[in-house]
């Protein structure tokens, strides 16, 4: 820009004698500045500004990767792909947790027990995983709630019973699973309660 | 029908196709094609398809009311909706439950239901867990109607357990089908028609039965809530562990509640083969007594004979320096509450040290095979297996106080599948009809040769069980009587029609250890401890007495462990504060021979620890250490033991019946003369038989109101 | 009680650096030598009352800790993590007690071994 604004000023130093070709000789410089493009971002017409339809529109070189070199290339090319590998899927090298969390806890991974209180069952249809019970106190002070333990409070739930033994792999915990109780068929009759000759006949209604 | 053999032909081809199962009809469900067995109703139909349909009147273990209308669901081409509890499918029916008439069913229902029922959430126990309030915001209406004022019904008292606020009531039935099926008791029912229609007892009298606790988890709404948790916590703050039950030998599945190292209530847990939906109101109520009369820290009696609180290292050493000091004359005796874990650590711990004494307090007879042939120590038939036989034999049991939901189970199979229960004991009250053949022991030589008008009946049974409790075979001719009803099952089973698939001895045992202490090889009785006093005495929870100070020589210290200050702390020298059954992670094995898990919902209180780990540590501090270090440890000492111990949730089959029959008919002995007996006869005796429920405050009240209750006029006595 | 599942089985999946182990392998050494190199003068900065080789054996110690880890991905962060750390150092954004967390000197033992565990209330 700046050799640019330099290129103008002289022009017009030039330009004191003859000044209509000083005129078109500006005019064919600043065109160098991409005007157009300035345009169409703030342009509130309809018609639209395009650079040169007959030049093959090509998305600018960025610097990083130009300067690379052919491996690297290559590198990037297989880094934003996929790659094979066997081991088993495990994150507690780097999931922060403290190795006795790890070690001591047991998972349990279950369908969530029906409340005997309520008749609804929409929450028993995900696998919910639980940890074992540690120390949980009452703060003598305030009668809070304490516990020394991070991870009482966590509530996970999967889709599938895979998915959540899956996951207590990759975190390296112990786990167990129980399996949801089955439901034996029922035969319920309404006109049982009516019939004369066995013993579900009601008394009471 | 001309030819007889064709229309015998024709029948026997009926119950063929009866018993490989009829032939399924397709119904849809929402345009969702499912295929159910004929009879089915719409509301199972939907539950097939995975669609929940709204209802309060209806429970699956209940008889179909169908009185609350909620159910009401749209079938195509019916002109009106139609209650999806009562009305069986046919083949090709459209159900919706989800059409515009429905929703409109719904809603009118709702506004109808909501028109007399109190504004109350806020200071109702059943916030938040009220079926009424989550289908109101389901499917009710946004505003209300009604500017008339509403109606109020008096409450009842109906004992210390359940809490009445009767203007909340919807009049679904639940809680008087369920006295009247379930319970077995018609003190609760219906009066007044229309608005004025009530539930009540009719008269003020208290609701008699062991089983009452259910109906406050069947209420729909708020009427009928838990006295004791009245008030104490909403559902949300709570944090709920699944586990076992301890107060009998029946193992029922519980969810305990808790919050701040608290049990606030016990809440059971669905298990068909066990106690399908229902507790017993000890193992409901009883909990409460785990926060009284604890032992918070180990104690030594110290020379003026009073129990002083110490630190562990100081009970250890004394009681480790006494059981070195005592060269291998060392006894343990285990009590009803103790669980698998500690139980084998403590047998471990007394062999290694020499000791060969190990008893549990509850007796089994040792005659014939005694305890060493599994079979002869369980409940083989299971309890699900009750439903499938045709006649019970109850001898010298009351199944309804010792294990309550047995008995809700023998209830279950006498209403639905005309099964017949006869009682050779005491004449009690077991909730249905029971021909009572006698209480004479003399009874049972008399089944065994056939010549007892009984025995007919028995032969001619199909697929007969014989019940023994523990008060026979706590008898002093006990052995003999138990050899001879051996015997009478071994015969019974060879000509019944199940055949050897169908076993028909069964042990009903009083207490939760008992199984697993015999499985593990302890000896039932403590008369091996009287005969030959040790010099060191180890109670593991023995809390009934079956050994006194007075059976001891003076000189022996006695080391209590447990986790209440009851009949076994008061004689010891040293106590060890352990856990209680919500505490720990411990392994119980049921009457059935059944291994279940129990979870630690807290942990115990105080210095109290885990039981197996204390007499780990103590075995330590002795030097005979013994080689576990954690549960899983522990566990695999179990499975080495016996591994039924460990398959969690499992019946373990017991056989050789033959052989405990032959061996059984080697024992001689002499009968007594005296009636059989049960010691829990009537509902008063069903509410305190362990530490725990002694220790419980509501109990003493049940007790208290029973006592009350016998001066009512309005009884029948 | 459900058994341990050996979940290893070939499977592909996205990385974050390298796309093998070679790489991933050196990538390590070369953030061990950075953080070698980078010893004395941290030694200097932060006034460490621990010598070079003191230094030197904690570093080869916390690159050890993880020697089993085989998934490209971990190494790769961990990679990553240590580049922090080694950047927050040599920034001085750490103070002087947070490297001398790598010694735990004021961390107090865990009881050992059953009984103690079990008269200090940990088991």
């Amino acid at each position: 820009m700046k050799v640019l604004v330099a290129k103008y000023d002289a022009c017009l130093r030039s330009a004191v004698s003859e000044n209509k070709m000083a005129l078109r000789f500006t005019w064919s410089l600043l065109s160098e500045i991409p005007i157009a493009r300035c345009h169409r971002a703030v342009s509130t017409s309809a018609a639209r500004y395009v650079d040169d339809l007959t030049v093959k529109q090509v998305e600018p070189k960025s610097t990083h990767k130009t300067l690379m070199t052919s491996e690297e290339a290559s590198h990037e090319k297989a880094v934003s792909g996929y790659i094979t590998i066997d081991t088993p899927h495990d994150i507690t090298a780097i999931n922060g947790v403290p190795e006795e969390q790890l070690k001591t806890r047991r998972v349990l991974i279950k369908i969530p027990t029906k409340n005997s209180m309520q008749s609804g069952t929409n929450n028993l249809h995900r696998w919910k995983i639980s940890f074992d019970e540690k120390q949980r106190w009452e703060n003598p002070l305030m009668g809070w709630a304490s516990t020394a333990d991070p991870l009482s409070n966590t509530e996970v739930s999967f889709s599938s019973r895979e998915d959540a033994i899956a996951f207590c792999e990759k975190n390296g915990w112990n786990w167990i699973t129980e399996s949801p109780p089955v439901k034996p068929p029922r035969v319920k009759s309404y006109g049982a309660n009516f019939s004369w000759n066995k013993r579900t006949r009601r008394s009471t209604k | 029908m001309g030819h007889p053999g064709e229309g015998l032909l024709l029948g026997m081809g009926a119950t063929r196709a009866q018993s490989s199962g009829p032939e399924k009809i397709e119904v849809f469900i929402d345009d969702q094609p499912v295929m159910v067995p004929p009879g089915t109703t719409v509301l199972q139909a939907a539950a097939e398809a995975g669609v929940e349909i709204p209802r309060f009147c209806y429970h699956e273990r209940l008889s179909v009311a169908g009185n609350c209308r909620m159910c009401l669901v749209e079938v195509e081409k019916s002109v009106k909706p139609v209650a999806a509890c009562a009305m069986p499918v046919m083949k090709g029916w459209r159900i919706k439950t989800d059409s515009d008439m429905t929703r409109k069913a719904r809603e009118g229902v709702m506004e109808f239901l909501l028109i007399n029922h109190p504004l109350d959430c806020p200071i109702c126990d059943q916030g938040g867990e009220c079926d009424l309030q989550d289908q109101s915001m389901a499917f009710g209406s946004d505003r209300s109607r009604f500017l008339d004022n509403k109606r109020a019904v008096e409450d009842k008292n109906i004992g210390p357990l359940v809490k009445t606020i009767m203007t909340r009531c919807i009049h679904c039935t639940r809680c008087v089908r369920f006295a009247s099926e379930v319970a077995g008791v018609e003190d609760l029912g219906t009066t007044g028609r229309g608005s004025d229609m009530q539930i009540g007892t009719y008269v003020e009298k208290m609701l008699m039965s062991e089983l009452s606790g259910n109906v406050i988890d069947l209420c729909p709404v708020g009427a009928l809530t838990s006295k004791p948790y009245a008030f104490t916590a909403r559902p949300w703050e709570i944090r709920r562990t699944d586990s076992v039950d301890v107060m009998d030998a029946v193992g029922s599945n519980i969810v305990v509640n808790h919050r701040t190292g608290e049990v606030l209530r016990i809440l059971p847990r669905t298990n068909e083969e066990i106690n399908e939906e229902w507790l017993s109101d000890k193992s409901r109520f009883a909990c409460d007594g785990l926060k009284r009369q604890r032992l918070v820290y180990p104690m030594v009696k110290d020379s003026s004979g009073e129990l002083r609180p110490c630190q562990w290292e100081d009970a250890l050493l004394v009681a480790g320096r006494a059981l070195a000091a005592a060269q291998g004359s060392v006894a343990a005796v285990a009590g009803g509450l103790a669980d698998a874990e500690s139980l084998v650590a403590l047998k471990d711990l007394v062999n290694k040290l020499g000791g060969e004494a190990t008893c549990t307090e509850e007796i089994f007879p040792e005659d014939g095979s005694g305890t060493d042939l599994r079979s002869s120590y369980l409940l083989n038939t299971t309890i699900a297996g009750v439903e499938e036989a045709d006649l019970v034999l109850l001898v010298g049991t009351n199944p309804r106080f010792e294990a309550p939901l047995f008995n809700a189970r023998l209830r279950k199979a006498w209403v639905h599948n005309e099964l017949d229960v006869a009682v050779l004991g005491p004449n009690v009250n077991l909730t249905y009809e029971a021909e009572h053949i006698g209480e004479d022991p003399a009874i049972i030589e008399k089944l065994l040769s056939g010549t007892h008008p009984f025995s007919q009946r028995l032969k001619a049974a199909r697929r007969p069980m014989v019940v023994v409790g523990s008060a026979l075979l706590s008898r002093p001719d006990g052995g003999l009587l138990y050899a001879r009803l051996q015997q009478l099952a071994h015969q019974l089973r060879a000509g019944c029609e199940g055949g050897a698939e169908w076993r028909v001895l069964n042990v009903l045992h009083r207490v939760a250890s008992q199984v697993a202490a015999l499985d593990l090889g302890y000896t039932p009785g403590v008369s091996k401890v009287r005969n030959a006093p040790p010099q060191v005495l180890y109670l593991l929870g023995a809390d009934e007495g079956a050994i006194t100070r007075e059976d001891l020589p003076a000189d022996c210290l006695v080391i209590y462990q447990g986790h209440h200050g009851d009949r076994g702390a008061e004689m010891a020298d040293v106590v060890l504060p352990g856990a209680a059954y919500t505490e720990k992670m411990a392994t119980y094995v049921n009457t059935e021979g059944r291994a279940q898990q129990a979870q630690a919902a807290l942990v115990p209180p105080g210095m109290a620890r885990e039981d197996w780990k204390i007499i780990r540590a103590l075995s330590e501090v002795v030097g005979a250490q013994l080689p576990y270090d954690n549960l899983a440890e522990v566990r695999d000492r179990l499975t080495e033991v016996s591994p039924n111990l460990t398959r969690y949730g499992d019946v373990e089959e017991a056989n050789y019946f033959a052989q405990a029959s032959a061996l059984a008919q080697l024992v001689k002995g002499k009968q007594e003369a005296a009636p059989i007996d049960v010691p829990q006869k009537v509902l008063e005796d069903f509410y305190m038989t362990n530490s725990v429920s002694r220790a419980s405050p509501t109990m003493a009240k049940c007790i208290a109101a029973i006592k009350k209750e016998a001066a009512n006029r309005h009884r029948d006595k | 009680m459900a058994s341990k599942l050996a979940r290893a089985g070939v499977r592909q999946v996205k990385p974050i650096l390298s796309v093998d182990h070679g790489e991933a392998r050196q990538r390590v050494l070369n953030l061990y030598k950075a953080w070698y190199r980078q010893l004395p003068y941290i030694v200097m900065d932060y006034d460490l009352p621990k010598s070079k080789e003191e230094c030197r054996a904690k570093l080869r110690e916390e690159f050890m800790k993880h020697h089993h880890v085989q998934d490209i991905r971990v190494i790769d962060m961990l990679v990553i993590k240590g580049q922090m750390e080694l950047k927050e150092t040599v920034e001085i954004w750490k103070q002087k007690h947070g490297l001398m967390a790598y010694w735990k000197d004021t961390v107090e033992p865990k009881p050992q071994g059953f009984l103690n565990k079990f008269l200090d209330g940990h088991e």
